[in-house]
């Protein structure tokens, strides 16, 4: 297991006015052996950055580098393996799960070997190695994705790239999937970017937490210290707001202020400055005062600033939320 | 797709006669060479150009060859000669169809922009230019034909390979290092195979049909050979002396165009998604007298079951015996997982179910309404106003070509017979209320002009469009950022404080449901399990919801231990176990538990289906109800 960095990474998607910068130059880093979790919400280009790495979307800027080494052939890609959202989705439904994990192990070997590989993983993943000749359609949700895990373990990648996996199970397999996670990445020591737009779920599995809005991080840091005392307005206002018990809706948090725009802006069209000054409850709509937010882009400096804050205040203390 | 399925095509009518005449076909292409390929080749001088008579049911052509003998003969050459046509077409379609996916962008546009110039000439044209490029005769046509048809066979193939190498399973193989010709070969290909098989049995008769054709010209088949077609054509000349001459070789080629269409029918419609038709509902036991209805109930649902026709014929029951009460202006939340009829327990209750389930209730009652048993167009009258839902997608609960104030205000011209412009203020002045920005300028832009949380909005706003007792939200905020689920949280609860609106939330998110209910109504498996205050979801008596709570993690969790999992998976709508539904996944589970336990009061205003409800408090929920986190 190696360490997996992301330098400048840009992602353009289109040309002239329909052009859209779904990544844009992104640094982060993957340390070997930890798991990052990326949260953001939807379209702040987190899938994006992940299926870049793997190579299913070219990138127009920037590299990606494993060991420091940039990744440049299909080969080279091969060390990173991707899981996908929906494993209703992501498995032949006409190949046996057994085929579908043997198809992605490395190298030739002789069919007997071959087999034990795969016996060897489905038990790793918690199945029955008895079923690897059944199709997806006889599987649930929750094992099916375990299938999915299985395959990219079986290609022995360096980083193992997880984009929403357990968005599309229910609640009841979703904490199951979570256990086999954490345990694989134990066990193996496995270095993991983790993507999620759910903070709880990202924060019981992650090592370090980057937060990404609108094609940027926009802070990054140890996972408790980012949950505890986030340094962006961003964080502080998605950690605001997700549903928790004894947490009354009525309860305002700075968000809520009715001066702020409710919507995230489209991405084809950033704002200047800050792209989240519009939505910000210490930007320029709560405190006029405050212009350099809407005129002055932060993310040149923000590696100076704790979390790598692109925030311009940064080094202001957030109150801590409540809980 | 099962071998039954294969097997029921055969049964129907459509199957049958194209089975039989694929047989009869087959057997006359092997047999009839062997047996009559003499006496077809047999010249009577004696009888030449002959009309029917005994020794020659169909008459004798101008050499005195008998007519019935060669039309049977020529069954293995024409069908031969239009198989081998229609391989051309598939192989060479094929080919073209996978190249864009196997050569780099550039190439792969060329490709397609070739293939989509062929298409559109027309095939006989290039049939017939082929014929001249090939030379007169069998191979001539037999490449005209086939390659004719390529560029159609390749465009359905290069649409089906796009659609498939869109989906997931194919960018995972991509990323798992599957080389290129492996991907089309184990993953493409099979799954486009049906649509393939189809087309090219219907290809096989159009095939057969060209060559008849190309041969009655004068372009296919050659003297001394003969196919249907050839036939037809000699024959055509004495049609008025001995019309059977003609008719025998046409009736042939009908048969067997007939053949392959009904075939290619017969695999659609087991390959393809058949119509469920709408079968007689089971008998129920009769509806017990209504009772007088709850002074302050707006919902009030006895046993409601929705049942569908299961495949296998009987019916299942995905909402089997449900019993829901909602106050006038209370918020009940209803939890569960996929599959456990939360849903369509709410579609059944706003009498929008899909067509062919089938809904009974000891008693329902809606804002007043007993619905059942009336018909489309008096419930339409009696709830339009009254019950207002909002699905987790608006995209598709909105008309796209419509603009949102347009479709807003359709709701009070129906209703209320309004004009256009008062009832277009309207809309403006809702979606206002519903703290849309600009709402002038946002009610003439359409659907997909508005953000999903906007769009939930705007759905909220229809249904405020006339005064509501009843809002029933569907996972209404399952497809937004969590930031926008705050929002439009606090908007409903926002809307139903200022109208006194009851509102029923139905979510998979046990969290969401506790930040804006007052109860919580936990579904599994088609049945209420639990129900309770949501203040009282620490002390949750049913194994399965204290499962639900411990098994989500949220910003409080301890991340040293493991997350608490519910082993096994809900069962199947047509397959659930006898009694306790949850019984096979629960730790607690006896023998009593083979009988269905049915609610029972296990606190103040709570209520279990379980034989061994627990008492314990649940440390986690409780602490986070009461706020005791740190």
């Amino acid at each position: 297991m190696r360490e997996l960095s992301f330098r400048g990474t840009t992602v353009r998607f289109g040309t002239g006015r329909s052009a859209l910068t779904a990544v844009d130059g992104v640094d982060l880093v993957v340390p070997q052996g930890q798991v990052v979790g990326l949260v953001g919400e939807s379209g702040s280009g987190k899938s994006t950055l992940a299926k870049a790495a793997v190579g299913l979307v070219p990138t127009t800027g920037g590299e990606i580098a494993l060991d420091g080494a940039p990744l440049r052939t299909r080969r080279d890609r091969r060390r990173l393996q991707l899981v996908f959202q929906d494993p209703h989705a992501s498995l032949d439904p006409r190949m046996s799960i057994g085929e579908s994990i043997a198809e992605a192990l490395p190298g030739r070997r002789g069919r007997a070997a071959r087999a034990a590989e795969v016996a060897r993983l489905l038990e790793l993943v918690g199945l029955d190695p008895a079923r690897a000749r059944s199709l997806p359609s006889g599987l649930s949700g929750g094992q099916r994705q375990r299938v999915a895990l299985a395959r990219a373990l079986a290609a022995e990648p360096e980083v193992v790239l997880a984009d929403e996996i357990t968005s599309a199970l229910d609640v009841s397999v979703q904490g199951a999937v979570l256990n086999l996670v954490r345990d694989l990445q134990r066990q193996l020591g496995l270095t993991m970017l983790f993507i999620s737009h759910n903070l709880s779920v990202v924060r019981y599995v992650s090592d370090v937490i980057a937060v990404m809005y609108l094609g940027r991080i926009v802070e990054a840091g140890p996972a408790d210290e980012v949950l505890s005392a986030p340094k962006h307005p961003y964080t502080r206002t998605l950690l605001d707001a997700a549903p928790a018990f004894g947490v009354a809706l009525d309860d305002p948090v700075p968000a809520d202020d009715a001066r702020l725009d409710t919507e995230a802006p489209s991405p084809h069209d950033p704002p200047p400055g800050c792209r989240f000054h519009r939505r910000c409850p210490i930007g320029p709509l709560t405190r006029p005062e405050r212009t350099i937010c809407a005129e002055t882009d932060p993310q040149p400096g923000a590696a100076d600033r704790p979390h790598r804050a692109a925030c311009h205040f940064a080094t202001e203390i957030l109150e801590v939320p409540a809980r | 797709m099962g071998r039954d399925q294969w097997k029921a095509a055969l049964r129907n009518p459509v199957g049958a006669v194209a089975a039989g005449l694929l047989v009869l076909l087959a057997i006359l292409a092997i047999v009839a060479p062997i047996i009559w390929g003499d006496a077809a080749e047999e010249t009577d001088p004696a009888a030449l150009s002959q009309g029917s008579t005994s020794d020659h049911p169909l008459g004798t052509d101008a050499l005195g060859r008998d007519i019935l003998f060669r039309v049977l003969v020529a069954t293995r050459y024409s069908l031969g000669l239009a198989l081998l046509a229609t391989a051309i077409c598939v192989g060479a379609g094929l080919i073209l169809g996978v190249l864009p996916a196997v050569l780099g962008r550039r190439a792969g546009r060329l490709v397609t922009a070739t293939v989509n110039l062929a298409v559109a000439f027309p095939g006989l044209l290039l049939a017939l230019f082929f014929a001249v490029v090939f030379g007169v005769g069998a191979r001539g046509a037999v490449l005209a034909i086939g390659l004719a048809g390529a560029p159609s066979f390749a465009r359905l193939v290069q649409t089906n390979v796009a659609a498939v190498s869109g989906r997931d399973f194919v960018a995972a193989a991509r990323v798992a290092g599957v080389a290129r010709f492996r991907l089309i070969a184990r993953h493409l290909l099979p799954n486009i195979g049906e649509p393939l098989v189809v087309n090219a049995t219907v290809l096989a008769g159009g095939a057969l049909l060209a060559f008849a054709g190309l041969s009655f010209l004068g372009l296919g088949v050659q003297p001394p050979a003969y196919d249907w077609g050839r036939l037809l054509g000699e024959g055509l000349d004495r049609i008025y002396i001995n019309p059977a001459a003609a008719l025998a070789p046409g009736v042939a080629v009908v048969i067997a165009g007939l053949a392959f269409t009904l075939l290619g029918e017969s695999i659609a419609q087991v390959v393809g998604v058949r119509a469920v038709r709408r079968r007689q509902p089971p008998a129920m036991p009769p509806a017990a007298a209504a009772a007088p209805a709850g002074t302050d109930a707006v919902l009030a649902a006895e046993d409601l079951r929705v049942a569908f026709p299961a495949p296998g014929g009987g019916w299942t029951h995905p909402v089997d015996g449900v019993s829901l009460t909602v106050r006038r202006g209370e918020t009940v939340g209803v939890v569960g997982e996929s599959g456990s009829g939360k849903s369509l327990t709410a579609l059944a209750v706003a009498q929008l179910a899909p067509d062919t389930a089938h809904v009974t209730a000891d008693r329902l009652e809606v804002a007043g309404v007993a619905p059942l048993g009336r018909t489309g167009a008096e419930v339409r009258e009696l709830l339009g106003t009254k019950v207002a839902m909002v699905f987790q997608d608006p995209m598709t609960s909105f008309n796209p070509s419509m603009r949102i104030g347009a479709q807003l205000a359709e709701v009070t011209r129906v209703h209320e017979r309004q004009g256009r412009k008062p009832a277009l203020a309207r809309a403006v002045d809702r979606l206002r209320t519903v703290r849309v920005p600009a709402p002038e300028r946002r009610a003439h832009q359409y659907p997909h002009e508005f953000s999903g949380g906007m769009r939930q909005r705007a759905m909220v706003a229809m249904g405020l469009m006339s005064t509501p007792e009843l809002i029933i939200a569907d996972e209404p905020t399952t497809a937004l950022d969590v930031t926008v689920q705050r929002q439009v949280l606090r908007l409903l609860k926002d809307v139903q404080a200022e109208t006194g609106a009851a509102v029923v939330l139905i979510s998979h998110d046990i969290a969401v449901v506790g930040q804006l209910c007052e109860r919580v109504v936990v579904m599994y498996a088609g049945h209420v399990v639990e129900e309770l205050p949501v203040g009282a979801l620490g002390a949750a008596a049913h194994p399965y919801t204290r499962a639900l709570l411990a098994s989500v993690p949220d910003l409080a969790t301890d991340r040293e231990r493991p997350l608490a999992t519910i082993p096994g998976r809900p069962p199947d709508p047509a397959d659930r176990p006898e009694g306790c539904a949850f019984a096979p996944r629960c730790e607690f589970a006896d023998d009593v538990c083979r009988t269905r336990p049915s609610l029972a009061a296990v606190g103040p205003d709570q209520r279990a289906a379980c034989w061994h409800p627990r008492t314990q408090p649940l440390d986690l929920a409780l602490d986070a109800v009461t706020g005791g986190q740190a």
